[in-house]
């Protein structure tokens, strides 16, 4: 389990920065081509885990994020400056969606120097927005990138495939195991009894019969 | 210098922002806790100008202003003989020892010099007081010294807590020189450029002619804030 030095000594006065990380996907067949964007709101550059977090980046805001003892689904935003940044380009040209989100609080001890990093959020970037701010002479950017957690994108999530001949023999050309089932579909079987012919299965609404849910059926890998 | 050189040289009155990004909570029981985010602390002046300034004699500060706008960052100083008592240097080094010192460390606020011996200074000397401003190099982002910095016998360096932490890249501190007091330059941007009001009077007459002039009445204060985004 994680721990929090700097607030488990019950301490009157934490110095903390938050560290962004932004991993983008280049190419679905290759995991290496990535750019990593790094965002801090920190003084200086610090150098965390090998990536170095400029400060430079224009990191205006992070939003909340759950803490939950029980794994839960949580979503955060992360704000950026649009003013004289690459950060609408960057939004704009790569594949933003799906990228990479990580980040980590760090601790700074008295003299200003980074003591200790804890992760807060790992997720996937499923959305971002570009807005402008503009009153009279004063106009500005901001870029917002929705995030979330790796439990909400498994759960929107559909993988595996139906029991039937199309669905199996997609994967394997040769796989004959449910050539079958359009034979025995809507088949009700007694056991210890010869099987009954075919049923029509009601529409809609009718809760499905034991021999209807062949088809239907879904299951994750 | 023109512009926001010769607002600092004219001010009427400077009132000076150092504060820190706080967050700051109360609890049930009345103890105080408190968050400080580590930024870089940048400089910020209220400037008030006096509204005496002629327009016959400033025009060249009024295009100044509007040349650099509310985007455009200045290098300026307080060496001006009106201003430079401000940030006068409280310690006993001369110039030539101030000239021999160079920066060995600078991590977080711990600042540390080197080169006092060959410099002449000797067990007991009081390099700088509380609140003496020192530059880094050629970059104009002066610190200021926490507490009274006093050398230690036969040492060669010296160790001193300044305001803020280093946010200066290792090249641009390693083995650089310092340089303190009123001559240590600011590179200030005015993000709320004050517009300006021509109220005429102050009239004159030049080779016998009458000549039309005004005061120079601006909006607001000028509120002048460290340019911390260059340094790298």
């Amino acid at each position: 389990m994680e721990n929090i030095p700097a607030v488990a000594n019950n301490v009157t006065q934490i110095n903390s920065a938050e560290f962004v990380k932004l991993t983008i996907f280049n190419d679905v067949s290759n995991t290496a081509n990535v750019n990593v964007y790094t965002f801090s709101s920190s003084y200086k550059s610090e150098t965390i885990g090998n990536t170095t977090y400029t400060p430079l980046g224009g990191l205006l805001a992070v939003g909340a994020q759950n803490r939950d003892i029980r794994v839960t689904s949580g979503d955060t935003t992360i704000a950026l400056s649009g003013v004289s940044g690459n950060n609408i380009f960057v939004v704009l040209d790569s594949k933003i969606r799906g990228s990479t989100v990580e980040v980590l609080r760090g601790f700074y001890d008295a003299n200003m120097v980074l003591s200790n990093t804890v992760s807060r959020f790992t997720g996937i970037v499923t959305n971002y927005g570009i807005s402008e701010d503009r009153e009279m002479l004063d106009d500005n950017f901001t870029v917002t990138i929705s995030a979330s957690s790796y439990k909400t994108v498994l759960e929107n999530r559909i993988a595996g495939r139906k029991t039937n001949k199309e669905s199996w023999r997609y994967f394997n050309s040769s796989d004959a195991s449910m050539d079958n089932v359009y034979a025995i579909s809507g088949v009700q079987f007694d056991f210890g009894q010869d099987p009954k012919s075919k049923t029509v299965v009601p529409g809609g609404g009718g809760g499905g019969g034991p021999g209807r849910g062949f088809e239907g059926d879904e299951f994750d890998r | 210098m023109a512009g926001l050189q010769e607002i600092i040289n004219k001010a009427g009155s400077i009132n000076i922002d150092r504060r820190k990004v706080v967050g700051l909570q109360v609890t049930r029981n009345e103890i105080p806790r408190t968050s400080l985010t580590p930024t870089r602390n940048p400089w910020r002046f209220t400037i008030e100008m006096p509204p005496v300034l002629s327009w016959w004699d400033h025009r060249n500060l009024v295009e100044a202003l509007d040349t650099l706008d509310r985007y455009s960052p200045q290098i300026v100083n307080f060496s001006n003989s009106c201003v430079s008592w401000i940030w006068r240097y409280q310690g006993v080094l001369t110039q030539n020892q101030v000239n021999g010192l160079t920066v060995s460390s600078f991590n977080g606020t711990q600042l540390t010099l080197s080169g006092l011996v060959a410099a002449g200074i000797t067990n007991g000397t009081t390099l700088f007081l509380a609140n003496d401003l020192i530059q880094i190099g050629a970059n104009p982002y002066p610190f200021t010294v926490a507490s009274t910095s006093v050398v230690a016998t036969g040492s060669n360096t010296i160790t001193f807590t300044v305001n803020r932490p280093n946010f200066l890249s290792f090249g641009a501190y390693n083995n650089a020189s310092i340089t303190v007091g009123p001559n240590c330059n600011f590179y200030l941007f005015c993000p709320n450029m004050p517009i300006y009001k021509l109220v005429p009077g102050n009239q004159f007459s030049f080779q016998g002619v009458l000549i039309n002039n005004a005061r120079i009445e601006f909006s607001d204060n000028f509120t002048l804030y460290e340019w911390v985004g260059g340094a790298a």
